[in-house]
């Protein structure tokens, strides 16, 4: 019993020592950071440090501030952060660490990462595809913390492509400010100042100006058509797809 | 014919520089200076006689420690503006040191993991009444240069997907300001981007890696160009008079290995364009008017990425119009600016062992190339002979000025998938000293014409601060002890040392202000990247970091 129990387990043991090791390559042992196996290299030696868990836990959670050392709580998925935060401890002599990413703490709110069907996984390309630059939806939309936020989230998906095309976008007003007109999607208006990003263009350019020289009127002949034009209907169907999934809690 | 003759020679005349047309004046105006990147100030009240009598005038503290201080101030109507890694900026009344107004960057959204993002800023850019500047999170923003006030802010990519962000400062050309990012060795296609500097509407991007269709597209293997790197993470240069933007482009992602972006047949060619190349745009386009690759299937993590000099030479007679540039190899290459054609080549660092040579048309012979499951070393280092840290020129003597480090590296070549926004080298490097010397790096005078070196300083460790000459026949820099020093520009003579209490590693500059001229230096040296990398090299030293700016001058007269 006693042995069928360790050949169960030592498969497990491999695969965490082996993914924690890839993780650590791939998002610390990154040529200007730490070096590989917890060498010093750019940022300082992990190996044989004495670190406690705690400390190891919290600061690849929630990184170093005022140095280099990012946080990587809600960065990474949680398997990848247990397989980390256990290769880090290893290298400390911590030989089987007992990791709480804890309620509240930066890796438990972690989005995890929904698992997509094909066709939404197609649409998830599209929706950040770096080829189309400023072209793509991620230029002003966030989905799953990834994409500029200039628009509020994403809470009504359209049903179909000619929706998407002919959304209605009343939150676009029409400024004029120095004699030129322009849509704009006015972020906060004070006494002293007012905020706004100028959609003249993509990408969005958020201006900061004097309320006085400023004046905001209903309505715009911006149209959210005029920006998707990279896309065609059928990769608009599939970017449907992807933000109905994604939404799904 | 007589009449055309003369209106030829004066349309030729007209064409060439004044002999200080690349020099500053009262005012630091541009990251290198004026936009030709000479790093020189035509000041010379302070000079070889005088120099000994330097004494410390002002500093001030940015209290920003997260890094080094890189920046290089911009001074302009006696106002010095300077940026800290952590993005704050100062602007200080370049006289006295007081404080005129501070702008402190909201705490950015965090990068990818593993990606290429970092912190550090090399520098604000002044112009049209607006200080403009990069963000560790891929912004662009412009504040009001009188009061400090955000006035437009522009996101250039989101560093979450292309794990890329902005260290170089901003190239404002005309009515545009240009802006490249980091992301040479990430899995990221490389770009430059120009926005209106009115309102930081978007103008142009030029995509380092051509798309399907464009020529040189088919240098690249399969989809490789996709995610290719090459990125022009440096701030380029500006002939105003032909209208051209230069800059330097980064290697090919995926450096060590070439196996996945090399196609068939191409081995020994022009590859992977125009990564690790000079090229010159037109300013109000961004179209490629002419590229010149320096290293084809650079394997070396020699990024091409640094200043282009632009300065004008007679050649066999002939006034010339020419750009000198460096990469991390230390080969520097002299070009035609208006052609691209190459002139020459020289390399200044004296291990030299991943090539044999350099052939009299700029082809690189003997290539000592990183083998898969091997480990080969190579010099000079994937941190290179010189980085981004700058060289000077002085017109005066006609000599570059650069600082050039003697360490070497074992390559490791490997093969990993590229992961969008994610750290690309395929393999890694491991510094290692030269045998059988005394000192690691040295500071050269060399001729770009004759291509002889004139002079050369030996310095015991590593030397990572850029250059500054002035007509006072004086070059500066620091090192990484905390010693900012003076050179005579003819003999490389030591006329001036001042300990400033931690390491240099960022860039000096001159100007003036009521007919007195100073000396300001940013001091703290760096804590992460090529810095602490090197810095283990030599144990038994401490460099210290900091992020203080201390500024020069002559006593004044009682």
């Amino acid at each position: 019993m006693k042995r069928a129990l360790l050949i169960l387990l030592l498969p497990v043991f491999g695969y965490a020592q082996n993914a924690g090791e890839k993780v650590f390559a791939q998002s610390c042992a990154t040529g200007y950071c730490h070096g590989a196996r917890g060498t010093p290299a750019g940022a300082p030696r992990l190996a044989g440090r004495g670190f406690d868990q705690t400390y190891i836990t919290n600061t690849v959670l929630r990184g170093l501030p005022g140095t280099a050392m990012p946080a990587f709580g809600g960065q990474l998925s949680r398997a990848d952060l247990i397989a980390v935060i256990t290769y880090v401890a290893n290298l400390n002599g911590i030989a089987n660490p007992v990791i709480s990413l804890g309620p509240g703490s930066p890796g438990a709110s972690s989005p995890a990462e929904p698992s997509l069907s094909t066709d939404a996984e197609r649409g998830r390309a599209l929706f950040f595809d770096a080829l189309r630059g400023f072209a793509r939806c991620s230029t002003c939309h966030e989905v799953n913390g990834v994409g500029i936020p200039v628009a509020t989230p994403i809470s009504q998906i359209p049903a179909n492509p000619g929706a998407l095309r002919a959304l209605a976008t009343r939150e676009v007003h029409t400024a004029t400010l120095d004699g030129e007109s322009m849509p704009a999607l006015i972020v906060s208006q004070t006494k002293m100042q007012a905020l706004f990003y100028d959609l003249t263009s993509v990408p969005p350019v958020l201006r900061s100006v004097d309320p006085g020289a400023f004046k905001i009127a209903d309505g715009s002949s911006w149209r959210h058509d005029s920006v998707i034009g990279s896309y065609n209907d059928a990769e608009l169907a599939s970017i449907l797809v992807f933000l109905r999934e994604a939404a799904k809690p | 014919m007589r009449f055309l003759l003369v209106l030829a020679l004066a349309a030729a005349c007209a064409q060439a520089q004044t002999p200080d047309e690349g020099a500053t004046r009262s005012d630091w105006p541009d990251y290198g200076g004026t936009q030709l990147s000479w790093r020189y100030s035509a000041l010379d009240q302070i000079n070889t006689t005088n120099v000994k009598s330097l004494v410390p005038v002002w500093q001030f503290q940015t209290g920003d420690y997260a890094e080094n201080l890189q920046a290089t101030p911009i001074v302009i109507d006696g106002v010095l503006y300077i940026i800290t890694p952590r993005i704050q900026v100062f602007a200080l009344d370049a006289a006295s040191g007081r404080l005129l107004w501070h702008y402190k960057y909201p705490t950015p959204r965090p990068g990818k993991p593993g990606g290429m993002t970092f912190l550090q800023n090399r520098g604000v850019a002044v112009a049209d009444g607006k200080v403009i500047f990069g963000t560790t999170d891929n912004f662009l923003v412009a504040l009001n240069a009188k009061t400090g006030a955000e006035e437009w802010k522009v996101s250039v990519d989101d560093p979450r997907q292309c794990g890329c962000d902005i260290t170089a400062a901003p190239l404002i050309v005309k009515d545009k300001v240009i802006v490249g990012g980091t992301g040479g060795d990430a899995a990221h296609r490389g770009y430059l981007t120009a926005f209106y500097t009115k309102n930081g509407r978007f103008a142009w991007r030029w995509y380092v890696i051509p798309g399907p269709g464009e020529k040189g597209h088919e240098t690249w293997k399969g989809d490789s160009w996709k995610l290719g790197g090459g990125a022009p993470w440096m701030t380029g240069s500006y002939d105003p008079d032909l209208n051209l933007v230069y800059w330097g482009t980064g290697n090919a992602g995926g450096d060590f290995n070439d196996e996945a972006r090399l196609p068939e047949g191409a081995k020994g060619k022009e590859a992977n364009l125009y990564t690790a190349s000079v090229v010159a745009l037109d300013a109000d386009t961004g179209k490629m008017r002419w590229y010149h690759q320096e290293i084809p299937d650079d394997l070396w993590d020699f990024d091409s990425a640094y200043e282009c000099v632009l300065i004008d030479r007679p050649i066999n007679g002939q006034m010339r119009k020419l750009l000198v540039h460096m990469n991390k190899s230390g080969v520097t290459f002299v070009l035609d600016r208006v052609t691209g054609e190459f002139i020459g080549a020289f390399s200044m660092p004296e291990v030299q062992t991943w090539i044999s040579g350099i052939t009299e048309d700029g082809k690189l012979v003997g290539r000592v190339e990183p083998q898969a499951g091997k480990v080969v070393n190579t010099c000079p280092s994937a941190a290179g002979a010189k980085s981004w840290n700058s060289m000077a020129y002085s017109p005066r003597t006609g000599y570059v000025y650069a600082p050039i480090n003697e360490v070497c590296n074992d390559l490791r070549s490997e093969s990993d998938q590229p992961v969008e926004g994610r750290f690309h080298a395929n393999g890694g490097f491991t510094f290692k000293l030269p045998p059988d010397r005394k000192t690691y790096s040295h500071i050269d005078a060399w001729d770009p014409v004759t291509r002889k070196r004139i002079w050369s300083v030996p310095y015991r460790y590593i030397l990572l601060a850029s250059m500054l000459a002035t007509a006072g026949d004086l070059v500066f820099t620091g090192d990484p002890e905390g010693e900012f020093f003076a050179l005579d520009a003819q003999t490389g003579a030591r006329l001036w040392s001042y300990q400033t209490g931690a390491g240099h590693r960022g860039s000096a500059v001159s100007y003036s202000v009521n007919g007195r001229q100073y000396i300001a230096t940013p001091t703290g040296w760096q804590q992460a990247i090529t810095g602490a990398q090197l810095a283990p090299l030599f144990p038994e030293q401490n460099w210290r970091t900091g992020s203080t700016l201390i500024v020069f001058a002559l006593p004044e007269a009682k």
